[in-house]
């Protein structure tokens, strides 16, 4: 051994060392974008994939690979290397074959011909000493979607659920679904595995037997009875997403196998099987999972299989979820939403956990005063009011309306809030945006209505400065303030329906009104005739029904005759047809009453048929109305179908 | 249960990083993906996009919908069909950005380019073909998919990427437990606590609060060899409800004498969050807002002007990155202030905020910001509350405390170190 051959031998590694460093600087750019510059692919680089993927280096094989997974993720449909990708599977190099597979397993449904060709390497492959190539192997044999290969695909995942290594037998069992999917009539021999796989202490693989069993034979859940009692003992050491797939199963086990729990009238004392508390204890501490997904299947099983004094245990762990993150907060309060009817005694306390923030997201906002509605009682009610009247302010003009509808709800549930609600209101009407001063109109209208119909409150009250009347002269007297016309419509129609007063009480003597007529009605009417024209539709109709019922309560009076045939003329010759169409109806109908409305002062000829006398028009025009309509329940029907995606877009 | 993939977008709308659509028409996730940029781009403001889009099907009985989320610079979304549960995909999404961020770090999308072969290799670890989640423990996943370094990157470009697997000397799925690395071995062995506090309040417009809640949160970070066995108690557990645990943490001995028993997991992982309700609950808000805010605002047509005064209630302590933020209502044009101490302030034309950012607020100072705002709209209608937030180093609302960290299964004594941080996200209504 002589020094100098050693010195040299290393000054020509230095040297060869240097060339290939020297020879990829490019890729010396250690710090930064060495691999992003794979992402911007010049053509050329791409035709080069072919040769460097038949190199025998296997950097240049990794490099190809790279450039590979880097069009995919460009979105480029890469498949036609499939032939010569297929080659490298059995590559030496783990890096290498890790890339291939990512390839494989997103093009062997593409290429079914091509990877038939590779299939021994992937029998090979199954019985690799890596666990890892042993369970991607597989993952891509049950991919390639030829039925031809069904029962070579049914004997690796036989194999496979024997394996050792529970990761194994975990991918064997997600390959039933695909293997069933490709070919059905393997369903007898994959059920056969399927209990062996039941069998299986370890619980790792349980959450993925419990898909495959879900897909391959939901039906046959008598397969589960050996195991039922230990699946929900090893509930607790399965994966978090298994323990979501596990417990659906178990939850539709319970739901079709056991008997229900029986609540005896007398006692209230709750009676419930042994197996069913079983699952219910087990799956209790899962509550405390860290994953949102575990959580709510866990509320499922206590809302599905629970006796009545358990389902409230949903409301503190789901409640939990809410500051974890918008998105999870935004699915949650949908469903807390949907399993509302059992629970609301459980979420009153923690209602100040469901308060509006001013940025949350819009459907948040909706669905928080939807439960805060629902969480509404005599002892909570007036700081829920408080934050109703706050939300008024939002920006968001959907949580505006729901707030102020909320306000109304309040004051018809309970009682004792009525006169703060109606205080709250009527503050509204001078505000100066116009989407609360609508909505508050609107509300106004049906509280109006629903106390004139019931006669206990309508005296009670009368005096007081929110007695029902006294609204609706309010609100006459502020007709101008309000622009929105669905409001200016309702208190148009309000004043017309209850502008008829006792003529005996408030005579003549008393004011220089119209006799039969409250003193604010004429001149509502004056000032909506006298901006007819720039109304909308919605308005016009009602001013039309305005001038007919005050012409009917004084069909005498000179100034009310004058008035209404003005609004009839402009109406005939309106551009809206429905419009035209109403003053045709209503003029008609009054001919009895004031012939000089329906004439115009001209005179026409008789068109014959019944006139009605005025009883009888005041009969038609004042009476039959329909109760309230307000959508006044806030959705709290009973449909109870926790976790699907219909009840949340 | 089962999604029917991710799709990872730059700011731009683009798609960076998208797992194999299967069994699903190619035209799927294009469907989904343009469903999200046409909702951002009608939407006024871009927070207010409800996350779970309905999306029109293809097939007639299978509705599906596109979970959507944030992070960083970059939106993932998750296409769901049929009778999934929207909040799978979002537990789904959460757990796959933990895991990128413990590999890359910081996220954004250049990181993800950079190592997008990495990406690619993790999404297939953890989500099967068939959408369901696979392996997700990161200590499981580090054996299969090596994090991106720099001895990888430098073998790798002198042409000997082959040795980079052999140096690991863990097997994949080697371990007999599923969240923790076998034969690990350290020098020093130490585990860390972070316990990081952050109180959600809400203040009504007289001061008082409507609610406030504080929310906690143990993250540890652990460097012991071998498999030790902790048991883990605190001073105080009593204040500390609705918890929720690492699934290394043995419930039933939480349940039955409030310890924690666990084999933690190798580096970094959350151990537990909880809600601190302290246990001499006799007002229902115990934890007090640690400052106080004085708003004048005065609307005019066409615009406004205001007047804000923060004032500390701390005696001792500073807060650290204190920043206000006002929504001033659609149609809002600009703004000009004057702020005391030379804070900073701007308004964002895109979001229609104006934020206010302080630095450091001294314990007992005061600080104000005068200024008037513009308005396209006639009548502007800014939001009805503050949005407030801020940092307390090295403090705790619950003053939570380890009494004592015993050691099981290994014959070393580990160093423990713990330290808190608070937070605030406090809506003050004017």
């Amino acid at each position: 051994m002589d020094f100098n051959a050693i010195s040299e031998n290393a000054s020509r590694l230095g040297a060869r060392l240097q060339e290939t460093f020297s020879e990829h600087t490019r890729d010396l750019n250690l710090a930064r974008a060495s691999s992003s510059a794979y992402l911007d692919n010049p053509e050329e680089k791409v035709k080069n994939i072919k040769k460097q993927l038949d190199s025998n280096s296997d950097r240049e094989k990794l490099e190809a690979m790279k450039r590979l997974i880097a069009l995919i993720s460009k979105g480029r449909n890469v498949s036609e290397f499939f032939a010569h990708v297929v080659k490298n599977v059995a590559s030496h190099n783990l890096e290498v074959r890790k890339l291939v597979y990512i390839y494989l397993l997103r093009y062997a449904e593409q290429e079914p011909d091509l990877a038939l060709l590779s299939i021994n390497t992937f029998q090979k492959d199954l019985s690799d000493p890596s666990p890892l190539i042993r369970a991607m192997a597989l993952r891509v044999l049950s991919g390639i979607r030829v039925p031809m290969i069904g029962s070579i695909v049914v004997l690796a995942i036989k194999k496979c659920a024997a394996d050792i290594s529970p990761y194994v037998r975990k991918a064997a069992a997600l390959a039933i679904p695909k293997c069933y999917s490709l070919d059905p009539s393997h369903q007898p021999e994959l059920i056969t595995i399927i209990s062996t796989l039941l069998r299986d202490r370890s619980p790792l693989s349980a959450g993925s037997v419990a898909v495959a069993f879900s897909e391959v034979c939901p039906t046959r859940l008598d397969l589960l009875h050996p195991h039922y009692r230990r699946l929900c003992r090893t509930l607790i050491d399965v994966d978090e997403w298994g323990q979501v797939d596990l417990l659906n199963l178990l939850t539709r086990y319970a739901r079709t196998m056991l008997p229900r729990h029986t609540v005896s009238a007398d006692s209230g004392a709750e009676e419930i099987d042994s197996d069913l508390k079983l699952v219910l204890t087990s799956a209790e501490p899962l509550f405390q999972s860290q994953n949102p997904s575990v959580v709510l299947a866990v509320a499922r099983v206590f809302y599905y299989l629970g006796p009545p004094s358990e389902v409230s245990k949903v409301v503190c762990p789901l409640l939990r979820l809410l500051p974890t993150a918008p998105e999870v907060e935004r699915v949650v309060l949908a469903h807390l939403g949907t399993v509302l009817i059992g629970i609301q005694q459980a979420l009153s306390p923690f209602y100040n956990r469901l308060l509006v923030r001013a940025d949350d997201v819009r459907q948040v906002k909706k669905d928080k005063v939807r439960l805060l509605c629902a969480v509404i009682s005599t002892d909570n009610y007036q700081p829920l009011l408080r934050e109703f009247i706050t939300y008024a302010d939002d920006t968001d003009d959907e949580l505006v309306a729901d707030a102020i509808r909320a306000i109304g709800y309040c004051a018809r549930l309970i009682p004792d809030s009525t006169q703060q609600c109606l205080t709250a209101l009527m503050s509204f009407i001078q505000s100066k945006y116009d989407v609360v001063v609508a909505h508050a109109v609107l509300v106004l209208k049906s509280l109006v209505q629903i106390r004139l119909q019931s006669p206990v409150s309508a005296s009670i009250s009368a005096s007081t400065s929110t007695s029902p009347l006294s609204i609706i002269a309010r609100l006459a007297w502020r007709i101008d303030e309000i622009h929105h016309p669905k409001a200016r419509a309702c208190v148009l129609w309000l004043v017309g329906q209850y502008a008829a007063v006792e003529t005996q009480e408030n005579g003549a003597s008393l004011h220089a009104g119209i006799e039969g007529v409250a003193d604010w009605a004429p001149d509502v009417l004056r000032k909506s005739v006298k901006s007819f024209a720039a109304e909308a539709p919605i308005v016009k109709l009602q001013i039309l029904t305005l001038a007919a019922k005050l012409l009917v309560l004084c069909p005498t009076d000179r100034t009310l005759e004058l008035l209404s045939r003005y609004a009839f003329a402009l109406a005939r010759y309106d551009l809206d047809f429905d419009v035209r169409d109403r003053a045709r109806m209503l003029s008609s109908l009054l001919s009895g009453v004031n012939a000089a409305v329906v004439h115009d002062g001209e005179s026409y000829e008789d068109p014959g048929g019944v006139t009605l006398r005025r009883e009888q028009v005041r009969m038609i025009l004042f009476e039959g109305k329909l109760g309230v309509s307000e959508p006044s329940d806030f959705g709290m029907s009973g449909s109870a179908v926790i976790s699907r995606i219909v009840g949340l877009t | 249960m089962a999604i029917d993939g991710l799709i990872i977008l730059d700011s731009a709308g683009r798609p960076i990083i998208q797992s194999g659509f299967h069994s699903v028409p190619p035209a799927y996730p294009i469907l989904h993906i343009d469903a999200l940029n046409n909702a951002l781009s009608a939407a006024s403001r871009p927070d207010d996009v409800d996350p779970v889009l309905s999306v029109p099907s293809l097939t007639i009985d299978a509705p599906s919908a596109c979970c959507h989320a944030k992070v960083a610079d970059m939106r993932l979304l998750c296409p769901i069909s049929g009778d999934v549960d929207p909040l799978y995909a979002f537990a789904f999404m959460q757990t796959f950005v933990d895991i990128l961020r413990d590999y890359f770090g910081q996220l954004s999308a250049e990181t993800l380019k950079e190592n997008f072969d990495v990406v690619y290799q993790l999404l297939e670890e953890t989500l099967d073909s068939g959408g369901h989640p696979l392996t997700t423990s990161p200590n499981a996943l580090r054996d299969i998919v090596l994090p991106p370094s720099l001895l990888n990157k430098v073998l790798s470009v002198a042409g000997v990427s082959g040795l980079a697997t052999p140096l690991s000397n863990s097997q994949p799925f080697a371990s007999p437990i599923p969240w923790r690395k076998a034969g690990v071995r350290y020098n020093n062995n130490e585990i860390y606590f972070d316990v990081a506090e952050t109180l959600e309040a809400i203040i009504n417009k007289n001061g008082t609060p409507a609610a406030s809640n504080v929310w906690g949160r143990i993250e540890s970070n652990c460097k012991l060899s071998g498999t030790p066995d902790l048991l883990l108690t605190f001073s105080n557990f009593q204040s500390l409800t609705d918890c929720s645990f690492h699934p290394c943490i043995r419930l039933q001995r939480w349940a039955r004498d409030k310890t924690l028993s666990f084999v933690p997991p190798d580096g970094h992982f959350k151990l537990m969050e909880y809600r601190y309700a302290p246990a001499s609950a006799s007002t229902m808000h115990q934890v007090a807002v640690p400052f106080s805010l004085r708003s004048s605002i005065q609307l005019q047509e066409h615009g406004g002007s205001f007047d804000v005064t923060l004032s500390s209630r701390l005696t001792t302590r500073a807060m650290d990155s204190v920043t206000i933020e006002l929504f001033l209502g659609e149609g809002a044009s600009g703004a000009s202030c004057i702020s005391s101490h030379n804070a900073s302030w701007s308004f964002d034309l895109r979001t229609l905020t104006l934020k206010w950012e302080l630095k450091n607020v001294q314990p007992s100072g005061n600080y104000t910001l005068r200024g008037t705002f513009t308005s396209t709209t006639q009548i502007p209608r800014p939001s009805r509350a503050f949005r407030v937030r801020f940092d307390i180093m090295q403090h705790t609302f619950s003053a939570l405390k380890i009494d004592q960290l015993k050691l099981a299964g290994e014959m070393y004594k580990p160093y423990k170190g713990m330290r808190g941080r608070s937070a605030g996200d406090i809506e003050w209504r004017w």
